[in-house]
């Protein structure tokens, strides 16, 4: 559409710019191939220097740890993320907010989990992921039940209204805490997904799409985890988020589904799902379906550069820098145990 | 030095060097010192991490931490770093453990001064925050005790009654007791607390708070940060262990606060006595931290450089290959000819210095292979050397333009510069740049803009000086004219236009060289009585548009005319047929044509020719067009048609010559053989 090529540089082009610059230095192929050929972390760290990553490494005592590279990684991504926030203005400001409402998310399930488990809080607190943080974040160890957590803790955060629709009673447990956490991650995709919609375009285009598939993801994965758990089906259907493909109809399928089986024959269905399910397997040697679905994601977010003018670049770029850690951290995991058997199984990006 | 030293770039050779592999890096620290020969990589399919020598250079890069936090630590406590200029060789390889066990001593030290004062700064902390609590909350017993007070004497108003219990039944007995807990929180989390209090505890209770005016030192960044005093009243256990979560959540530190006065007081002095025995202790860790860096700041830049030379050595080292025996190392290089001696020279020595019986060998090889250009400069030629490969670093033994671009270039731009006071000004900026060049380099300065200055200072030096010669010629000096010996056009008191000057100075006279004029011209530079002309512009672009073509159709011409040196240096005679003479031609058949025309003239016409003499511009137009309609009037000189006409048609047929002569006559040779 005409207008937003015209005036939105005005407003983004700055940050637009930025980006694809960042999204240019993402791992390519070759860059790969020469990580897993290493031996040592060291020798990771010496591929990465000739890398965007530069010396990210430098000042850390040798020997080199797996969860301090994963720490360092992870703060590589959170300046660039910051930065783009502190210059945003709206609607791009709300859009970058959303996404980190899906880490504080995360961060407050971690907290509440880790507290059921006997931790104090000044343990986890360092674990938590730096950009899903807010002020209550620390004060989640009070709640023992989720009006609690609601009225203590949630009501004054962005994520008070995604949890209207689970408050009850009863004590959080481990059972619980995982509806929780999935009504949570539906009502802010739902959300997240009608901001999107509202904002017309190009964004539109892309996100909804993104968006779509994560729902259908989480519905996938919810129905296979809840395979011999005490989830009945009703309960099951709640958690659904009703943003993507599968809506309603497949929703409805997958509610009624007991097996894997079942699941399959409902992707069936979906040209593009049903590619993913086929490839997969658990025989070694196959692909896992997370795997599948990581890659399918990646496609996805690569295809959103080809348009500009648009904000789903943004999500794209935080999701395959994510993938790339992901990446990173297997390689330097298979490395850093000698088990070099399935080193290769990372996802490949560019 | 040959006479092609300048003229071209140096004559390179390939070498191969055999070195011994305990005289290796002392051969190549020597090598690296004299700066004259460039490695080739013999390993280019080798992976980084699979080469040689990577651990050294692993252990140069942990080395280059362990400085770069010293630094940091230099820094931050502002002390200054010695920089003497020296330039240290790098150490052998035996010192460089020496290096290491220093730098990692160093390292400890500083961690252990740093966690220690970390420790003693925590406590400091806890203490000033103890002894803030002990004087803020003074006033909130105060207050609590008025409360008291208001219940047992009814006439006070019922309102203030709160805090203490509602009801007063239960006051004739013993005292409702209240629990409270007493901590510092910063600021900025204070309105968040407050909320969260206020809504797990069901405003069930109450907070006082207060700031505390001086900011307090956090131990672990060193920030100044600002913190408040709050206490918060309340009433059961379970509201407690409640509270105690919320100030674990926000960080907010509690501290044991004793209830009765005089204990509070008691508790202030003991508090006090700590705090100041902490501050000696502080102060003597200060003390001793600020001594190992002053220690380790006069040694950090000499070592800084070791490092990297070390670890310069050793890249270079993994380009070498290991000869099969694994004795010796074998190593290719560009150098210049010229320079065999010095190379030689250095290579022996350093086998001499690590103590090797074998000599190193060096030998030229033959190669197909193409050298690389090399243009041997001074600090002067540097910088005209560098403007010239920004366009492209020319072939191996073309000619090297710019030693001539040392005087062509500001030379050309004080033509167009053109002004004394301006080119001055330029001039002294650059003197002063050249005056304080030691000083200026031993700053390091990082400003981009500036370094581009600095790096041209010898230009900006020429071209300053070139423009006030320039603008002596154009008689331009901050826009004005000077009149140094005098006008040369004199108007007699007896022309009518001398009244009008004397009676209407404003007014506009029109002086006609033929009277005005004395004949004989000003000595240098421009008439001054053209800064008072109307029509000064116009005599200007046209004597500028002049000198301008004549100096760049020169400057074409030579540059064709080193293009045939190139041509006669690589034997290259079908360029000289087919390249050159067409190109000369065709420059002088079109612009050595306009410039002789210009010369023309010039000479031909005066102010007393009479009718008007043709326009140079219209008439190139014309003979292009091959328009001669307007008549004899417009020729300059007899036969002007026939010969234009005939230079057209031989500069339209070089065009073809340059464009096909070349291809034509190597297909023919190709097809028919020589």
């Amino acid at each position: 559409m005409m207008p937003e090529g015209l005036t939105f540089n005005i407003n983004h082009g700055y940050l637009e710019g930025l980006l694809r610059g960042f999204k240019g230095g993402i791992l390519k192929q070759a860059d790969y191939l020469n990580l897993i050929q290493c031996e040592t972390l060291d020798d990771l760290k010496l591929h990465l220097q000739s890398t965007d990553y530069g010396n990210f490494l430098a000042n850390e005592p040798s020997p080199l740890t797996v969860s301090v590279i994963d720490d360092k990684l992870r703060e590589k991504l959170v300046i660039e993320v910051e930065h783009m926030r502190n210059h945003a203005l709206e609607p791009l400001s709300t859009f970058l907010d959303y996404i980190k409402y899906s880490y504080m998310i995360d961060n407050v399930i971690l907290l509440i989990t880790g507290t059921l488990h006997g931790r104090p809080i000044h343990e986890l607190l360092p674990k938590c992921h730096p950009l899903g943080t807010f002020d209550q974040l620390a004060a989640i160890n009070l709640a023992n039940t989720s009006i609690m957590l609601y009225n203590a803790v949630l009501v004054d955060t962005p994520l008070a209204p995604y949890i209207k629709d689970c408050i009850s009673a009863e004590d959080l447990d481990e059972m619980n805490v995982e509806i929780i956490r999935n009504t949570l991650y539906k009502s802010y995709l739902e959300d997240f997904y009608n901001f999107c919609k509202k904002q017309g375009g190009a964004t539109a285009d892309v996100m909804c799409e993104a968006l779509a598939f994560d729902a259908d993801r989480r519905a996938f994965i919810i129905t296979i985890n809840s395979f011999g758990t005490e989830l009945s089906k009703e309960d099951r259907m709640k958690l659904y988020p009703r943003c993507g493909n599968l809506y309603p109809t497949g929703l409805n399928m997958l509610g009624e589904c007991d097996d894997f089986e079942q699941v399959k024959v409902v992707a069936d269905y979906y040209p593009q799902y049903k590619e993913l399910f086929d490839n997969s397997g658990i025989n070694p040697g196959d692909k896992t379906l997370e795997d599948k679905f990581f890659e399918h994601e990646v496609k996805l977010m690569k295809k959103s550069f080809m348009q500009q003018f648009q904000f789903g670049v943004f999500y794209a770029y935080i999701r395959l820098k994510e993938q790339e850690n992901r990446n990173i951290l297997w390689i330097g995991e298979c490395v850093a145990q000698r088990h070099r058997a399935k080193i290769d199984s990372y996802i490949p990006i560019f | 030095m040959s006479m092609d030293a300048l003229l071209r770039s140096e004559e390179m050779t390939l070498c191969q060097m055999f070195l011994q592999s305990e005289a290796a890096y002392a051969c190549v620290s020597e090598l690296g010192e004299i700066g004259l020969v460039q490695f080739r990589d013999l390993n280019p399919d080798v992976n980084a991490f699979q080469r040689k020598f990577v651990n050294e250079i692993r252990r140069c890069e942990e080395m280059e931490r362990k400085l770069r936090f010293l630094e940091k630590e230099i820094n931050k406590d502002g002390i200054p770093m010695l920089n003497t200029g020296d330039n240290p060789e790098a150490p052998a390889p035996r010192e460089m453990i020496d290096l290491e066990a220093t730098f990692e001593k160093l390292e400890n030290e500083m961690k252990e001064v740093n966690s220690n004062s970390e420790a003693l700064k925590r406590n400091f902390l806890e203490l000033t925050e103890l002894k803030h609590i002990l004087r803020k909350t003074q006033t909130f017993f105060e207050e609590a005790h008025q409360h008291q007070q208001a219940l047992h004497d009814p006439s006070i108003a019922e309102e203030r009654v709160g805090l203490l219990g509602e009801d007063p039944v239960t006051r004739s007995g013993q005292q409702n007791k209240l629990g409270f807990v007493a901590g510092v929180i910063l600021r900025e989390r204070i309105p968040s607390f407050e909320v969260m209090l206020w809504r797990v505890c069901r405003g069930n209770v109450f907070l006082r708070q207060a700031e505390i005016e001086a900011p307090l030192e956090d131990p672990i960044t060193g920030d100044s940060v600002y913190k408040s005093v709050f206490i918060i009243f309340f009433q059961g256990e379970q509201l407690k262990s409640r509270i105690k979560k919320i100030c674990e959540g926000y960080r907010a530190t509690l501290y044991p606060c004793p209830e009765t006065q005089a204990e509070r007081r008691e508790m202030a002095i003991g508090v006090m006595t700590r705090i100041e025995d902490l501050n000696t202790v502080l102060g003597q860790t200060q003390d001793h931290r600020h001594r190992v860096l002053v220690a380790a700041a006069k040694n950090i830049k000499v070592w800084s450089i070791k490092v990297r030379k070390i670890k310069a050595i050793y890249h270079t080292l993994n380009m070498f290959n290991l000869d099969v025996t694994q004795k010796c190392l074998i190593a290719e290089c560009w150098c210049p000819v010229a320079d065999l001696d010095r190379i030689q020279q250095a290579l022996r020595s350093g086998t001499e210095r690590s103590g090797s019986s074998v000599p190193s060998i060096i030998n030229r090889m033959q190669t197909r292979m193409v050298p690389p250009t090399y243009n041997r400069c001074n600090k002067f030629t540097q910088g005209f050397q560098n403007i010239v490969d920004a366009y492209g670093v020319s072939c191996y033994r073309e000619v090297n333009p710019a030693p001539f671009t040392c005087i062509t270039f500001p030379f050309l731009f004080a033509v167009m510069f053109g002004d004394m006071g301006h080119g001055l000004i330029m001039f002294l900026f650059a003197l002063f740049l050249v005056l304080k060049e030691k000083q200026l380099e031993a700053k390091k300065i990082q400003n981009e803009i500036f370094n581009t200055f600095f790096g041209g200072r010898y230009i900006i030096l020429l071209m300053g000086a070139f423009s006030v010669y320039a603008g002596l010629m154009y008689n331009d000096i901050f826009s004005k004219s000077l009149n140094l010996f005098g006008c040369q056009w004199v108007l007699s008191p007896l022309s009518p236009e001398y009244n009008v000057i004397t009676s209407k100075p404003e007014e506009r006279i029109f002086v006609d060289p033929n009277g005005t004029f004395t004949g004989t011209s000003y000595p240098i530079g421009v008439d001054p009585i053209w800064s008072l002309a109307k029509n000064k512009i116009a005599f200007n672009n046209s004597l500028k548009m002049k000198m301008s073509i004549i100096l760049g159709v020169s400057q074409m011409f030579f540059g064709i005319a080193l293009s045939f040196l190139n041509h006669r240096h690589f034997q290259r005679p079908l360029n000289i047929i087919f390249d050159f003479i067409p190109m000369v031609v065709f420059l002088f058949c079109m612009f050595g044509y306009l410039v002789i025309m210009i010369f023309v003239k010039w000479l031909k016409y005066s102010s007393t020719s009479k009718p008007q003499p043709p326009s140079l511009l219209i008439g190139l137009i014309n003979m292009f067009l091959f328009n001669y309609k307007d008549g004899e009037d417009n020729m300059i000189y007899s036969g002007q048609q026939g010969f234009q006409s005939f230079l057209v048609i031989v500069a339209v047929l070089c065009v073809p010559w340059m464009m096909l002569g070349k291809t034509i006559y190597q297909r023919y040779l190709k097809r028919y053989g020589q």
